[in-house]
């Protein structure tokens, strides 16, 4: 049988991390399931260890420390700006490595401005590893969704395209699927001719009330799913949409951006060439991104150890901005992952708006590496 | 070492199953009488009959307790993880056909394809205060499809083990993944299939489990042919 022992190396992160202004929480290894699947859907459901209790509710061992830790800090109606560290057991189905490892990492609620927290957050994550990793060298990517979300605005495709777009980033296959549909034109087929009289009418009232009645008619009830109004208000944007096919330049701007791979060093050179070249106004993109850049430098994060790569990004709705992974330079192990959700915290029903940004530390990776260096 | 067939043990699907192997010259017989759940095959001695429920022979196939099984390709693909590493699909046989669907309520008139339903998850959660819920008892099928096939990630399984059709109206569930033959039920329940919603076109199959010892065993081989031959 494997040993599960805390990893000896976890009193030098835990040492590390108070010198970082972050304060220990620990949480229930027992928790409710629903947030967790709430928030990363129903895939994360074969990844878990799912069970119930008596009256039949859903709960898991802790499969990460992101939830719980805000979850905690919405419970405790704790003032912000605040930053939290942990370092713990996770537990995930996993195809490789064990089903039950440490995970050590920090959270940092609510500080207003994005890239110094950002660059901190990095700063924070690369010197953690420094010290437990002695004369590693490290490979840090970054991604940035709030760049892409300004591409894809500039571009000024249709709201419904930049929606479907945003929500691929990050998964090339995807992606690239979804722009090679986008190229063509796509009509909307099967209506009935009543509806199409309404719709070709612009009748938005007449197909809301047609709606109505069939639901009325079929024993649906209105007010259980989507609305009439929904359905229309969807329907008519897709009628608009279905004669228009993304132009050739567009497209072309589009591969191009997400192409991009270059050291920080000169991404945001690289990125206001893209900028003029493809003509497209992206000032207050770049001026974040930069920003950024400018913050990781002054973090004394070393920029030529940092990627950009512009295709790099996760698929979930609450991430907004910064993603990012470390590795040993020439591994492929991600030692570290962590990322920028503003909207995480809402979702999980806190009143006010609270940006966040956080990393986590895959201990059984880093003692992998370990081993290696001994 | 003697070879175990799980067949279904009643219905329409023992039936068709029982004549396919007659006609390819495997006569099924009870052991002791109609109602057991033994059974051999005249003139093949080293060939047994398990009659087990339809639901119980993908799982005795997946962990080995039977060698072959008479199931729906369905039941298979839901009931094992990776199933192409634990089974071959040793033939086709033609009936107990059924597609595993995803069909939305007709008067969705916006959703036709799986990338509208992406788009109507993607801004469920904002408009209902919930994720988008599917009805199904194909909790695998549907992650596959989903998740792996077409990147929706935000959707919640609403277990639905009967009736699953009745599920949108009732204000149960959204929409539902569910098995349908001729598509009369659907209708009945006003909803329709997405263009792009057929997950699966599933039939009953012979399933081999891929044991080692299977390897160079001449009847193995010789049942697989037999029924091969008929269809």
């Amino acid at each position: 049988m494997p040993l599960t022992d805390m990893p000896d190396f976890a009193g030098i992160i835990l040492d590390d991390f108070a010198t970082r202004n972050a304060m220990r929480v620990d949480t229930p290894v027992i928790l409710a399931a629903e947030p967790f699947l709430d928030m990363a859907g129903e895939d994360l459901r074969r990844r878990i260890f799912l069970t119930e209790n008596e009256r039949g509710e859903s709960l898991c061992l802790r499969p990460e420390f992101t939830i719980p830790v805000c979850l905690r800090h919405i419970e405790t109606a704790t003032g912000t700006p605040k930053r939290y560290s942990y370092l713990g057991q996770v537990f995930r189905q996993r195809r490789e490595g064990a089903n039950e490892f440490y995970q050590a990492g920090i959270e940092d609620l609510g500080e207003k401005d994005a890239a110094s927290a950002d660059a901190r957050i990095v700063a924070d994550a690369l010197g953690c590893l420094q010290n437990v990793l002695p004369g590693k060298a490290f490979a840090v990517t970054i991604g940035d969704q709030a760049v892409f979300e300004a591409v894809v605005a500039a571009l000024g495709l249709p709201a419904g395209w930049q929606r479907r777009l945003v929500r691929a980033f990050g998964q090339t296959d995807l992606l690239e699927a979804m722009i090679a549909r986008l190229a063509k034109a796509q009509p909307v087929a099967g209506l009935s001719p009543e509806v199409e009289l309404l719709l070709e009418a612009g009748d938005e009232a007449g197909l809301v009330a047609h709606l109505t009645n069939e639901m009325d008619r079929t024993g649906y009830l209105t007010n259980a799913s989507r609305s009439p109004e929904e359905i229309v208000r969807r329907l008519k944007e897709k009628r608009h949409l279905a004669g228009v096919s993304l132009d050739a330049t567009k497209l072309d701007a589009l591969k191009e951006f997400l192409s991009i791979n270059v050291s920080l060093r000169y991404a945001p050179g690289v990125l206001a060439d893209f900028a003029k070249s493809a003509n497209l106004p992206l000032a207050k993109a770049i001026e974040g991104f930069d920003a950024r850049v400018a913050a990781l430098g002054k973090a004394g994060a070393s920029l030529a150890d940092i990627t950009w790569r512009a295709a790099f990004g996760r698929p979930l709705d609450y991430y907004t901005g910064l993603v990012f992974e470390i590795t040993v330079r020439g591994g492929h192990d991600v030692l570290v992952g962590g990322g920028r959700y503003d909207r995480m915290l809402t979702l999980l029903g806190a009143k006010d708006h609270i940006p966040a940004v956080g990393f986590s530390m895959w201990l059984d990776r880093i003692e992998k590496s370990l081993e290696a260096l001994r | 070492m003697t070879i175990t067939i799980g067949l279904p043990s009643k219905g329409r699907m023992k039936d068709d199953a029982s004549a396919i192997f007659e006609r390819a010259g495997m006569k099924i017989t009870s052991v002791g009488n109609d109602r057991s759940y033994r059974g051999r095959v005249e003139g093949w001695d080293d060939v047994e009959i398990a009659f087990l429920s339809a639901s119980e022979i993908s799982r005795e196939i997946g962990n080995g307790t039977v060698d072959f099984g008479v199931t729906g390709e369905d039941l298979i693909r839901e009931g094992l993880a990776e199933a192409d590493k634990r089974v071959e699909i040793a033939a086709r046989l033609g009936f107990g056909n059924a597609d595993v669907i995803v069909a939305v309520p007709d008067i969705w008139l916006d959703v036709e394809t799986m990338a509208d339903l992406g788009d109507v998850a993607a801004e469920f959660r904002a408009r209902h205060g919930r994720r988008l819920a599917i009805a199904t008892k194909y909790w695998r099928l549907t992650q596959q499809h989903f998740s792996g096939s077409h990147g929706i990630q935000l959707y919640r399984i609403v277990e639905s083990l009967g009736a699953t059709e009745g599920a949108p109206a009732a204000g149960q569930a959204d929409i539902i993944v569910d098995i349908t033959t001729t598509g009369s039920t659907l209708k009945a329940n006003h909803l329709k299939v997405l263009s792009d919603g057929v997950i699966l076109r599933s039939e009953a199959c012979l399933v081999r489990a891929r044991k080692p010892e299977h390897e160079g065993n001449p009847t193995v081989g010789r049942i697989i042919e037999a029924v091969r031959s008929v269809l």
